[in-house]
């Protein structure tokens, strides 16, 4: 049974992914349906809103498209940083295995939300399209590469966020509350481009921001994205995070597996 | 053969680092015999095993394992309350790279641990007796040189520790076990050498009788 360093890490990863999933879609009575209705029920939500100030379109875009687009672009983000955040706590019965390393669980997390993620802007799409509302990627590339990029962001958020909420029991509910606000000042519902010069600059400061207008930029031709967006900073960002995500992993490895 | 070099460890506790545990710990456990751990409640007996198993970092030192070891079994750690029996089994089997002979070992869990129905119930349904079983059938399943048991035997009923004590009869040859329990009996029936862990350090003795007769001179003390 002697097994390389990376088959182990490779079985972990696998049995963790199959064990997560498992957990997450079959948990409770019609998980999936409640796994898909909260980002649908609050995107309609937003879209009847928008419908009722009769705004057709928001920077020269379709309004439900342009919410969709942007809402779903922030809640890859969101589900991937809040599910992985709480991946170590809710993982601690199984360090009890020498093989099982907490890094993984939030690798793990990450992978399985990203893929609900994908599989929740399929179906909403679909049914928008019955709706009439028809989605048309101008530049696929550009919507793939922020796409990655959120997700990359949300991995770095939830590798430094786990270690973080672990250690300090204030970190948890501090990092919860940052995430409301943040989807107002990333433009998931919210023009950014409307913030006057002067102001905008700071609000682009949060590489959130970035992607979400970038996903939007590669779906219509026509959308005026803040001019200051840029896929370098988003990466960078996402760069730094994951390097101070596993930085702290690596550190604090004995402390969180003796929690 | 399990090497322990220097190994200290303490807790991180809220206020700050806690008291040493352990304190320069140097041990080699020889291949094939059974050892039991004999110390008062918290003299450190479940952070060695956890130290061995690997379920934990020593502070400073190294534990070497030039062999294949179980993880710790015990109270109820390593099973995940909302999966069932079969599931938190499949987990393991994964993680130990037995995926491909999958079936086989379930079988062997299912039929040692007696646990009927339950094997497919939420592990948070189970009585810790139920617990033990399924964890020590669980380990029982893989073919480890040592297995570390950290009172396992303890919770089950009669008919349970007969099995038991059986399985690890049966293991004698083949691996060897480093236990912890409260009683002498089950110690003496076991193990052959004993470690007595005595403020923060470990008194290695070739026989258990001589430890546990250690034991018994420092609390009548």
């Amino acid at each position: 049974m002697s097994r390389s360093a990376w088959r182990i890490t490779w079985s972990v990863w696998h049995a963790l992914l199959l064990r997560e999933a498992v957990a997450r879609m079959f948990s409770r009575r019609g998980a999936i349906i409640w796994l898909l209705m909260e980002p649908v029920s609050q995107i309609g939500f937003m879209v009847a809103m928008f419908g009722l100030i009769r705004a057709t379109h928001v920077g020269g875009m379709d309004t439900a498209l342009w919410l969709t687009s942007g809402m779903l672009a922030f809640f890859l983000f969101r589900r991937v940083a809040t599910q992985g955040a709480a991946a170590i706590g809710a993982n601690l019965a199984l360090y009890t295995y020498r093989q099982v390393r907490p890094v993984d669980t939030v690798l793990v997390r990450s992978w399985l939300e990203g893929l609900v993620m994908l599989l929740t802007a399929v179906i909403v799409f679909a049914g928008e399209a019955l709706l009439g509302v028809h989605l048309q990627l101008e530049d696929p590339l550009l919507v793939l590469n922020a796409i990655l990029g959120l997700w990359l962001l949300g991995l770095g958020w939830g590798l430094a966020a786990s270690v973080a909420s672990e250690l300090i029991p204030e970190a948890k509910e501090i990092l919860n509350l940052a995430m409301m606000p943040l989807m107002v000042i990333s433009g998931a519902v919210f023009p950014l481009a409307a913030i006057p010069h002067g102001w905008r600059e700071w609000v682009m400061f949060n590489p959130i921001a970035h992607g979400v207008e970038a996903v939007r930029a590669g779906i219509s031709p026509y959308y005026h994205h803040a001019p200051e967006m840029s896929m370098g900073f988003l990466y960078a960002c996402t760069l730094v995070l994951i390097f101070l995500g596993l930085a702290l992993q690596a550190r604090f490895r004995s402390r969180l597996i003796s929690l | 053969m399990i090497e322990l070099r220097n190994i200290y460890k303490r807790y991180q506790t809220d206020h700050g680092a806690g008291p040493w545990v352990l304190r320069d710990i140097q041990l080699m456990i020889p291949k094939n015999t059974n050892v039991g751990l004999i110390g008062r409640n918290g003299a450190g007996k479940s952070t060695l095993l956890r130290l061995i198993g690997g379920a934990d970092q020593p502070t400073r030192g190294e534990v070497v394992r030039a062999c294949r070891v179980s993880w710790p079994m015990g109270f109820g750690g390593g099973l995940q309350g909302s999966l069932s029996g079969r599931q938190n089994a499949k987990f393991i089997c994964r993680i130990h790279g037995q995926q491909d002979n999958m079936g086989p070992i379930l079988d062997r869990i299912q039929t040692f641990a007696e646990i009927g129905r339950y094997f497919d119930e939420p592990v948070k349904t189970y009585s810790s007796g139920m617990k033990s079983r399924l964890q020590f059938a669980l380990s029982l399943a893989f073919d480890f040189d040592v297995y570390i048991s950290d009172e396992v035997t303890s919770t089950g009923d009669a008919a349970f520790q007969a099995k038991a004590a059986k399985a690890f009869k049966d293991l004698v040859g083949r691996s060897s076990l480093i236990m912890t329990s409260h009683s002498a009996t089950t110690l003496k029936q076991f193990c052959t050498a004993g470690i007595w862990l005595h403020e923060g350090q470990a008194h290695w003795f070739d026989r258990i009788d001589d430890a546990l007769a250690a034991y018994q001179e420092s609390i009548s003390a």
